[in-house]
């Protein structure tokens, strides 16, 4: 799990959306992938797609691509592979809003159950600010996997705490 | 202006100078002087005739054509004859046909002359159109018309009903019921004219629009008869004579009506003097920043800077409620979210708090917070803290609230507030 590169796409994200992109790509590893398919999950995002260093076809990102259009990954191109993520905007605003990481290389910040409940209630806690806008949402990975905080509530579960969207 | 150019143009700018030669000087790429495009070319002795040998066919039909337009009179128009009209009964109808006699010997030949020829009048137009069709770039809009009356509105006769019955029947389906005659019977109109005359006519039970100053019903007009009016909205019908000018101003261009603004609050938030130094010394005005609100989730900034103080807390405030601007408010006391501004070195933050938190931030926050109508709040003001910048950043906090039903139609979920749903809807 590098952090570093989760930093660089979270800062490659803010830019996109302050330049009003339709569609970008990022470094495909497991922890984007599943990020981006909880972001997904979420609205946050419409597409995400496995590709190569070119985009894919349209029918790709608009539709269900079936397992013949996606190029599998083998170990000849394992290296080129990127996720190409199509994003949304709703009324000229990009509906990713301000992403920020929590967790840093440096300092790595893990919630347990009863903080996150907190956080989730909207109260502060000594590492975590409450989740108290409108849509605002904390994205945290667990041993279930990458999820919003909400839903780590839900499935009580605490676990490593990655990025904030505002 | 620039003094370089002669004096006559300082009285007209559409004189032609008075030589070709340009009037800036510059280079020139070539030895003799360039003529002005609206110039006649000198060497028009040219016969026309030398011109025109182009045996190409289209070329001499253009040419005729131009001719004939150019000195179409009525002489020059003749009948048919019988060979022509002969030729064109191969490619037309009867009916056609008869059409064709009827448009010629409809026309008169002297209005025709005079429509066909080209227009040489200094009126004429400069541009080629047929007006069949309505251009929108270059033609006024046809609108829909305002009311669907027809002054050729007629009932219809009995020969009119038997007409619309024989068409029924020639046009019966083979398997016909009786509910293909009563749809019928239902559908036929009663009167000749535009159809949306009898299908949705004027009536004085349902006017067409709202007068202006009128409202819909809301409960608490049970008792009122007939149309509610707008209280808050200037009734033309009311002079504003005597009033300031300012505040008239005010009136005419808002077109709230007086006793709404006097009801409004507003307050002059910062006051102080400000120096523009010229050269010819220190010019002293003051200047005001004011707030205006209806305490029920309308806010406005104005700022107005004038000699005199008066003025310039008047103006402020006119221009506030002039700007006034909805403002997001969740269960009408608190905000949603927390919302961050910066404006130059401020850096506020606006807090959500729960119900009886109070106002619990600076003063001119406070009287925004007032003039908006929103009574829990919380409020940091971090680096810098001048007045006027608190006071704008709030502003554009309050503002920069998102609204959670936008955020959820953005994402395509579905957001519900759960203080709603456990308490059934009555928080507040």
């Amino acid at each position: 799990m590098s952090l570093s590169n989760l930093s660089h796409v979270i800062s490659h994200l803010n830019n996109v959306t302050k330049a009003r992109l339709g569609l970008t790509s990022i470094p495909n590893t497991k922890l984007h992938l599943k990020l981006c398919l909880a972001l997904q999950n979420d609205g946050f995002i419409s597409t995400v797609v496995r590709g190569g260093p070119t985009p894919p076809a349209p029918h790709e990102l608009l539709g269900h691509p079936s397992s013949q259009d996606i190029e599998p990954v083998t170990q000849a191109n394992v290296a080129t592979r990127r996720l190409w993520l199509g994003l949304k905007y709703w009324r000229s605003e990009p509906v990713l809003g301000k992403m920020k990481m929590i967790s840093t290389p440096k300092r790595r910040v893990t919630a347990k159950l009863p903080d996150l409940r907190r956080v989730v209630q909207g109260h502060n806690t000594p590492y975590l600010e409450g989740l108290r806008s409108p849509g605002e949402s904390l994205y945290i990975s667990t041993d279930k996997g990458i999820m919003e905080a909400r839903e780590c509530v839900e499935k009580k579960s605490g676990g490593l705490v990655l990025c904030r969207i505002k | 202006m620039s003094f370089t150019r002669p004096a006559r143009c300082m009285l007209c700018n559409f004189t032609r100078a008075a030589s070709a030669a340009p009037r800036v000087p510059r280079r020139q790429f070539h030895p003799s002087p360039f003529r002005l495009n609206d110039q006649k070319p000198t060497d028009s002795a040219v016969p026309v005739a030398a011109e025109t040998p182009k045996t190409n066919k289209e070329a001499v039909v253009k040419q005729r054509l131009q001719e004939i337009t150019r000195n179409m009179k009525p002489e020059s128009l003749r009948p048919y004859t019988e060979e022509e009209l002969a030729q064109l009964r191969e490619v037309y109808s009867a009916a056609q046909m008869a059409a064709i006699e009827a448009g010629e010997a409809t026309i008169d030949p002297k209005d025709f002359a005079e429509q066909f020829a080209v227009r040489t009048d200094p009126m004429r137009l400069k541009y080629l159109d047929d007006f069949s069709h309505v251009e929108p770039g270059v033609d006024k809009h046809v609108r829909a018309s305002e009311s669907h009356a027809d002054p050729n509105q007629k009932l219809k006769n009995t020969e009119d009903f038997m007409q619309d019955f024989s068409k029924y029947i020639q046009e019966m389906p083979r398997d016909m019921d009786s509910a293909h005659f009563v749809r019928w019977a239902e559908t036929t109109r009663l009167t000749k004219g535009k159809e949306e005359a009898e299908r949705s006519p004027h009536t004085s039970l349902a006017p067409d629009f709202f007068q202006e100053g009128d409202k819909l019903r809301v409960p608490e007009d049970e008792g009122k008869e007939g149309l509610v009016r707008d209280e808050n909205v200037h009734r033309p019908a009311i002079s504003l004579e005597g009033i300031s000018p300012p505040l008239a101003q005010l009136i005419q261009s808002t077109g709230l009506s007086q006793d709404y603004i006097k009801n409004l609050f507003t307050k002059s938030l910062v006051f102080h003097s400000v120096t523009n130094q010229t050269r010819l010394g220190k010019v002293q005005r003051f200047y005001c920043l004011a707030v205006a609100g209806n305490r029920d989730g309308l806010l406005g900034l104005g700022e107005a800077k004038s000699f005199e103080a008066a003025d310039a807390i008047e103006q402020a405030k006119y221009r506030a409620i002039r700007n006034m601007r909805p403002i997001l408010r969740y269960e009408q006391r608190t905000i949603y979210g927390d919302v961050t501004a910066k404006v130059g070195a401020m850096d506020l933050k606006l807090m959500t708090r729960p119900p009886g938190f109070g106002l619990r931030c600076q003063s001119l926050i406070y009287e925004m917070c007032i003039a908006a109508g929103i009574s829990d709040i919380a409020a940091r003001v971090n680096r810098s803290r001048n007045k006027m910048n608190t006071v704008k950043a709030a502003y554009e906090a309050l503002l920069a609230q998102r609204n959670p039903e936008d955020v959820a139609r953005a994402r395509g979920k579905k957001m519900v507030d759960v203080r709603k749903v456990y308490y059934s809807g009555r928080v507040f």
